[in-house]
């Protein structure tokens, strides 16, 4: 008993002690078929050739397909956050949670790879 | 001999009137592009960086407003702040024609 004891503090201190360290390879894993399911939000504009963007500034949206992985969840988090600006790009990600921009990121990373350059 | 003058002062202006303000200049761009942006973009905009955009094949005028933002700092990024506030309003143009008019390496077809 006391030694069950002592392995679960040890256990729960080891984990307090390698949470900090740990805390980049936490991210969570992007799941491309989990994130197939989640693109309601994105196809609207980033699904259609060369839509534009009405506000602020008239713009095409960028390309997306085929984008790094870890350049998507980037520019996620940055929306998320405010660093990047963007109305509707800072409310969509608002709405987010890690897992969401990790599964949508590798979605649209791998997708690209099927259709890049026809 | 007075017409004619006239007559090809009329038709100089036409075409000066007719050309694009800025027309992009691709070479330039690529020239540009392989001095600045090539070591973390690719040459060609294939970046081989995961935290570094694909640039190549990407539209124009969304490039054109990214270095924009960079140079003006509404988009922060300390290493794209100091690259992009060192070009002209031409450097922006002719890089944005330069990567976007590479073979693409993104898409909007998903």
């Amino acid at each position: 008993m006391i030694k069950s004891t002592l392995f679960a503090t040890a256990a729960v201190a080891a984990a307090i002690a390698l949470g900090p360290l740990d805390a980049a390879a936490q991210a969570p894993a992007g799941d491309p078929v989990a994130g197939a399911r989640k693109t309601q939000m994105c196809a609207g504009c980033h699904g259609i050739e060369g839509w534009r963007t009405a506000f602020p500034e008239v713009y095409k949206v960028p390309k997306i397909g085929g984008q790094h992985q870890a350049y998507i969840v980037k520019a996620l988090q940055a929306y998320k956050s405010g660093e990047r600006s963007h109305p509707s790009m800072r409310a969509i990600a608002a709405s987010l949670s890690d897992k969401d921009m990790a599964d949508l990121a590798a979605y649209y990373a791998q997708s690209g790879l099927k259709t890049a350059g026809k | 001999m007075l017409q004619q003058t006239l007559m090809a002062l009329a038709m100089a202006a036409a075409i000066a009137a007719t050309a694009p303000a800025q027309a992009a200049n691709v070479a330039a761009g690529q020239a540009k592009a392989k001095e600045v942006c090539a070591a973390c973009h690719g040459a060609d905009g294939n970046s081989q960086l995961p935290d570094n955009p694909k640039l190549a094949g990407q539209h124009g005028d969304y490039l054109e407003k990214a270095l924009r933002d960079y140079k003006s700092g509404a988009r922060k990024n300390p290493i794209m702040a100091g690259f992009a506030g060192a070009l002209s309003k031409d450097d922006i143009a002719n890089l944005a024609a330069w990567f976007s008019s590479q073979p693409p390496a993104v898409t909007s077809r998903h």
